[in-house]
């Protein structure tokens, strides 16, 4: 059981230090993303210009993530599992659904997911993942197309498929 | 006595009743199974409430919370897996006594706790909200600015791994409202050329994102555990022997509740372990908790309801969300151009009474749906993992889509999620940063406001006493927490 082993990141960094390091990387580049902000004249943004807000977030943000690290030896290092291959694939499974709804509409996209996904989760009884697929379908289309009157992408095949 | 006049229209109104008995259904069912929060399903039927108009919306949205905070008691005392936060102190006893073939007692003992809390704090609502808001119309910019950093500060006491992390979380939620074209100067800022930003990024997608993906992904690292119902006869009301065991428990537990309620950040999950820890202390036989005293229960279903209508009171009068579900709620609010805050009860009192009812209507409402029907939602909860999450994740694709019938949506969605997934094993839960991007618009209006009307002097806040109270209060508020922090690693290492 690959999620049930303890991780082996004793001998690296406390998870914190590297969580601090990250975020002060991050806000560094933001910072320097406000740099690039189109200046106004004093007068329109009355003293108060548009970086303002945002480098003040990101100077307190800074500032925590360095109370964070320099705290982080007094917090103990939390026991993490790995992440598991199926958390990667059921990722992998949303972000294909995403880019597939374009292409083949969205209620083909739901029958496709609804039975990829319980499949890659273990399920393996053929009639619950069949009846999920078309029963989620079928309600989708029902309650949001035909109820709620939400047009959804029909989908790049079908559209020229039927002109 | 046209407030009267408006409760009664809300009262009589087919359509509103309707929904509130919709929602409180699926709030049960949604409480019910573990995994599933109200916060994530106020997030999930958001879009679809923008198909309705407000009061009918918000009716639907509160009901759910009120509902979906009781519905975690049920497989909390039948399966030993509170479906929600709150209900974890449930369980402590309910299972217990669920093994020792008590669950009806403790089923009804759950229901009609939370019932006298929800409603308690509901009628607290209804008296305290319009009296703070009444308090809330002298504030001006500063008072709301350091009211929205007392909130922002009591981010570091809502639980979770550390309270730094929480200010981390609640500061990038801030962060993430600052994205889009600035209103009052034109200049675009993080958008990085992509149109779809300028607008700033959808409140709903990040949430649906943010709650429901992260916790599938979530979910799928776990090892599935079988869940075993156990055996349950016939839900039972108290009986009086019951009621006279835990009406000081239940007293005191809707106070604790609707008081931690209407702090700000603070929710039900709070409000439950220490209605239980009071109830522990208060008892005569305080040897009994853990294995199965009907006071055990009692204590955190009264103290968990009764934040539901407590959080409601400064997410209504001040325009600060009371705990997560409420941010969502307030998130619902803004996105049907409704501005929560002191104005709100005159620009709106039909909606506020259509709250106050809804709540109080949910509120009665389950004690009949858990008494009658905890067999049945006890059954439903057992539906496996493998087809309750993809179930999941199509209403939120579908959810993401609806608001602007737009797949950047979907993506944004998906990458809030993901996002959120890292920062949650990291231990930045998303309830903070929720609070954050929620109270974006008005910390970085009211800092402007502020500082225009200062003439750029920060020290000119020392003129103002309320802000003064305030920032007092927040500073105290991320002291205390900072000092326990610290007693807990000294203690832990």
């Amino acid at each position: 059981m690959e999620g049930d082993k303890p991780s082996s990141e004793s001998k690296l960094a406390h998870p914190d230090v590297v969580a601090g390091l990250v975020l002060i990387a991050a806000c560094a580049a933001a910072l320097g993303s406000t740099t690039t902000f189109r200046e106004v004249p004093a007068m329109l943004s009355q003293n108060v210009p548009p970086t303002f807000f945002p480098r003040l977030i990101l100077y307190v943000i800074i500032a925590l993530s360095l109370t964070l690290m320099v705290t982080a030896p007094r917090r103990g290092r939390p026991r993490r599992d790995n992440i598991r291959p199926r958390v990667f694939l059921t990722a992998l499974l949303l972000v294909a659904a995403t880019l597939l709804v374009p292409r083949v509409g969205m209620l083909v996209t739901v029958v496709l997911l609804a039975m990829a996904l319980p499949f890659s989760w273990g399920e393996r009884h053929p009639l619950r993942i069949v009846g999920l697929a078309f029963g989620l379908a079928l309600a989708i289309h029902v309650v949001f197309v035909l109820g709620l009157g939400l047009r959804f992408p029909r989908g790049a095949f079908w559209d020229a498929w039927g002109g | 006595m046209p407030e009267l006049e408006l409760a009664v229209a809300l009262v009589t109104d087919p359509l509103v009743v309707g929904l509130v008995i919709a929602g409180t259904l699926v709030g049960v069912l949604v409480g019910a199974l573990p995994g599933l929060s109200s916060s994530m399903a106020v997030a999930l039927l958001l879009p679809f409430s923008l198909y309705l108009e407000p009061v009918p919306a918000m009716a639907l949205l509160s009901a759910l919370y009120c509902a979906g905070t009781y519905g975690g008691s049920i497989t909390a005392i039948l399966i030993n897996a509170p479906g929600a936060p709150p209900a974890v102190a449930t369980a402590f006893d309910g299972y217990p006594m669920a093994r020792q073939g008590e669950a009806g007692r403790a089923l009804g003992m759950a229901a009609f706790a939370s019932t006298i809390g929800g409603i308690f704090s509901v009628i607290v609502l209804l008296f305290a909200a319009p009296l703070l808001a009444r308090l809330a119309y002298g504030f001006g910019p500063p008072e709301y600015f350091a009211l929205a950093v007392l909130g922002l500060s009591m981010l570091s006491s809502i639980g979770g791994e550390s309270p730094l992390k929480n200010l981390i979380g609640g500061c990038l939620g801030l962060l993430v409202a600052t994205v889009g074209v600035d209103l009052t100067t034109g200049v675009e800022r993080f958008v990085f050329g992509v149109p779809e930003l300028y607008d700033g990024i959808d409140f709903i997608p990040v949430l649906i994102g943010l709650f429901a993906v992260t916790e599938m992904l979530t979910q799928a690292g776990r090892t599935g555990l079988p869940r075993v119902s156990l055996g349950l006869s016939a839900t039972k009301l108290p009986t009086r022997d019951d009621l006279r065991r835990v009406r000081g428990t239940i007293f005191r537990s809707c106070c604790i509740g609707t008081f931690v309620g209407i702090l700000p950040a603070e929710g039900s999950t709070m409000a439950a372990m220490i209605g239980y820890n009071e109830a522990k202390r208060w008892s005569k036989e305080p040897e009994k908790f853990g294995k199965g005293a009907i006071e055990g229960i009692a204590g955190p279903e009264a103290a968990n309801n009764a934040a539901t209508g407590g959080s409601m009171v400064p997410t209504l009068a001040l325009g600060i969300p009371g705990s997560a579900t409420a941010a969502v709620i307030m998130g619902g609010l803004q996105v049907h151009g409704l501005r929560p805050g002191p104005y709100l009860f005159e620009e709106q009192p039909g909606l506020l009474y259509g709250i106050f009812f809804s709540m109080l209507l949910a509120n009665l409402l389950f004690l009949v749906v858990g008494i009658a029907g905890a067999k049945l939602f006890a059954r439903i909860s057992l539906v496996p993992g493998t087809l309750l999450w993809p179930m999941v994740f199509v209403l939120s694709m579908v959810g993401a889509y609806g608001v602007e019938q737009s797949m950047v949506d979907v993506w944004v969605m998906l990458a809030a999620g993901f996002l959120g997934f890292v920062l949650k094993r990291h231990g930045f839960g998303p309830a903070p940063i929720i609070m954050g991007l929620v109270l974006g618009g008005l910390v970085e209006t009211s800092l402007a406001q502020s500082m225009i009307l200062f003439d750029n002097q920060w020290t000119r806040f020392s003129t103002r006493p309320v802000a003064l109270v305030f920032f007092a209060l927040a500073l105290g508020s991320i002291l205390t927490s900072a000092v326990r922090a610290l007693r807990r690693g000294a203690v832990s290492s």
